[in-house]
């Protein structure tokens, strides 16, 4: 049984837009990666380009969601190196765990804006993105590139939770 | 003084260690509220100890209401350091026996701000 919030889904979808999630990528590139080369939002649409990794996190709830993070793969040991400040070999673990708390930040900070929101997920770590629900609609992305590679973060959300 | 920093992500464990250690921290880590209870049961109890809330095993709101019933830990500070950003959340870990709360994405300014706040930032000498 789901709660009802007298929003249909383009009221929901409203309420996270483009420009929401930009600012909180912004703010978590600032605090983390302020030490390494900005990420530059791109002007149009652009598709991650294979082989990627894709970071997500679940908001469950009356209107369920889903955060997603598209990096190409060989940018995501010099991104995990970057939050870790690590020079050294990371493993493929260091990898997960840096590209999962990324995703787990945004999705957080995206739950907030979400009326009547329940609980945020652990991030997964996939070779491709997650199939979002079939009455999920895109509330937001931001395309962006860093350091010649392409990077996508995804809000889906859903119209109810039925 | 001493922290203790709770976090399944090992980024964000070092990310905060690397910060209370420059304020010149003695800093052990657990990966999640069972891991940090243990740690805690073996002494000796730190000052401060930082909190995510979503972690597997034993989340974080589980493990600030498990010390708060514990007599002998009552002189830990405990401040969450979640992504977990409604009011809501906030006032539920305040009410769990949490001192402070800082949302992710943080800055070591933020960080040392909540510090402060909670008489516990140490007086960095050059």
């Amino acid at each position: 049984m789901t709660q009802d919030t007298g929003l249909d889904a383009q009221e929901v979808v409203d309420y996270v837009e483009d420009e929401a999630l930009a600012q909180i990528v912004d703010q978590m590139w600032q605090s983390y990666f302020g030490h390494v080369e900005p990420l530059l939002p791109a002007f149009e649409p652009q598709e991650v380009p294979a082989p990627l990794l894709c970071a997500s996190v679940g908001i469950s709830g009356a209107r369920p969601g889903l955060v997603t993070v598209l990096v190409q793969e060989s940018a995501a040991k010099p991104l995990a190196a970057a939050l870790l400040q690590e020079d050294g070999e990371l493993t493929d673990d260091d990898v997960y765990d840096a590209l999962g708390e990324v995703a787990n930040i945004i999705g957080g900070n995206i739950k907030a804006l979400v009326p009547d929101a329940g609980a945020l997920g652990l991030p997964a770590i996939a070779e491709a993105p997650p199939l979002p629900r079939s009455n999920s609609r895109c509330a937001a992305r931001l395309d962006a590139n860093w350091q010649g590679h392409w990077m996508t973060f995804i809000v889906w959300l859903s119209g109810s939770g039925a | 003084m001493r922290a203790l920093v709770v976090d399944d992500s090992r980024a964000m464990r070092k990310i905060i260690a690397g910060a209370l250690r420059k304020l010149g921290y003695e800093v052990v880590e657990a990966a999640d509220g069972a891991e940090a209870l243990k740690v805690l049961g073996e002494g000796p109890l730190p000052e401060l100890a930082t909190v995510d809330w979503n972690m597997p095993v034993m989340d974080g709101l589980t493990f600030v209401t498990q010390v708060r019933a514990i007599r002998e830990y009552r002189s830990l500070s405990i401040m969450m350091v979640t992504t977990e950003a409604e009011h809501g959340q906030i006032v539920r870990a305040l009410a769990a026996g949490a001192h402070e709360y800082l949302i992710k994405p943080f800055t070591v300014d933020a960080l040392e701000e909540k510090l402060a706040l909670l008489g516990l930032l140490p007086e960095v000498t050059a």
